[in-house]
């Protein structure tokens, strides 16, 4: 069990309820606070970042979905650029019961055990397929409830022994979407953790990577997002012609 | 580099919890609050356009009103100018009829008090040439020869006058 990443997880978790919950704390049709207006203005992003990948009646029901995605995966991507918590450890260590440090681990790394407590969670490849599979699973159920037909035909288009092709696509998809969003996050989180090394010398270097990092996040956020609102609308939007198979 | 498999099925809880209460007590107040604004910007756009409506409906209904009033008025003077016209020329009339009947009258009693003054001149012309004449001719003549001489003269008096 990684203990950072679930604590991760969980502050992830409760910065975004909690940001939503001040933005909505005072909601006015008349006179919209600051936080309201940001979060209507997110909310009008979502919605135009949905219409942009389906048909803008099916849009509406994904809105929720897209800004969940959105802010949960901004707030877990630069959740780990401000600090980083480290504790060293020469014992086996327990909390709530579970050692995170057992003497194996200590002996290994020669009695100073350092164990990495805030990061972001989506440098986790195992969360960030979590995400991916959830999408996953949305995908399938809703092609398969609302757009039977040619959900089940798309997987044979154009010729039937495309079949294999197609399952592999599918199953590419969730995957992409996971190390995509991992492998852009844990680099910068590696990065900075190279720059560290550096000492007093690498704080201008430390301060720009921050700044990119933020951006970086921005856009896998994004990324994730409309990625997620396309393949959505590629198993419900039924369209005639067969060459909705997308390449990433 | 470990892969723990309880990370990706705490994520995947995470995220459908988040999903749940976001939905619920973030963005489903705030999706309605927005609606009810989209509601209500529509509402006064509808009310604006309205108002519009009808204060050019009652601009019109004024200016009709006023171009009524203003005929009135016109027609109101002229009806004044008309009777005052009309009077001047009654007054004016009267004046001339009475100017005409007041000369006539005057004429008429000169006529009269003319006629009076020659019966009474006649009159008295006519006693006074008898004592006159009886006077001279007292002895001169019978009574009845005077009779006649007092007529030949009033005959000729009458005729001179």
């Amino acid at each position: 069990m990684d203990l950072s990443t679930i604590l991760a997880l969980l502050v992830s978790c409760t910065v975004v309820f909690v940001l939503a919950r001040v933005a909505v704390s005072n909601l006015s049709v008349h006179n919209p606070s600051r936080m309201q207006n940001f979060l209507e203005w997110v909310v009008d992003f979502v919605h135009n970042l949905v219409a942009s990948a389906m048909p803008l009646e099916k849009a509406k029901k994904f809105i929720a979905l897209g800004m969940t995605l959105i802010m949960f995966i901004f707030v877990s991507n630069v959740l780990g650029l401000p600090f980083g918590i480290v504790t060293e450890h020469h014992h086996e260590s327990k909390i709530f019961g579970y050692t995170y440090v057992t003497d194996e681990m200590v002996a290994e790394h020669d009695g100073h055990a350092h164990v990495a407590w805030w990061k972001s969670p989506t440098a986790d490849i195992m969360v960030t397929l979590g995400l991916a599979v959830v999408v996953f699973f949305l995908i399938h159920y809703l092609g398969f409830t609302q757009n039977r037909k040619h959900y089940i035909k798309h997987y044979f288009q154009p010729f039937w022994f495309f079949f294999p092709l197609n399952l592999l696509e599918q199953v590419a998809r969730p995957i992409t979407l996971a190390v995509r969003l991992y492998a852009n996050i844990f680099a910068g989180e590696l990065l900075i953790a190279t720059i560290l090394m550096l000492g007093f010398v690498g704080f201008p270097l430390l301060a720009v990577w921050q700044g990119f990092s933020i951006f970086v996040g921005a856009i896998q956020a994004f990324l994730f997002t409309i990625l997620t609102m396309v393949y959505i609308s590629q198993a419900i939007v039924h369209e005639d012609h067969d060459d909705d198979h997308d390449d990433h | 580099m470990e892969f723990y498999w309880e990370s990706t099925v705490i994520a995947i809880v995470a995220f459908i919890l988040l999903y749940m209460l976001l939905s619920k007590y973030a963005f489903g107040p705030l999706f309605a609050v927005m609606e009810q604004r989209r509601q209500l910007v529509k509402d006064e756009i509808a009310n604006a356009e309205a108002s519009r409506k009808q204060a050019e409906q009652q601009l019109n209904e004024q200016k009709l009103a006023l171009q009524e009033a203003r005929k009135e008025a016109f027609e109101i003077i002229e009806q004044a100018k008309r009777s005052s016209a009309k009077q001047a020329d009654d007054i004016l009339d009267a004046a001339k009829q009475e100017s005409v009947r007041l000369k006539e009258e005057a004429v008429k009693d000169i006529e009269n008090e003319k006629n009076k003054a020659i019966s009474a001149l006649r009159s008295q012309v006519s006693g006074m040439s008898v004592m006159i004449a009886s006077k001279i001719i007292e002895k001169q003549i019978d009574e009845k020869s005077q009779e006649q001489l007092v007529d030949q003269y009033l005959k000729q008096v009458g005729n001179k006058s």
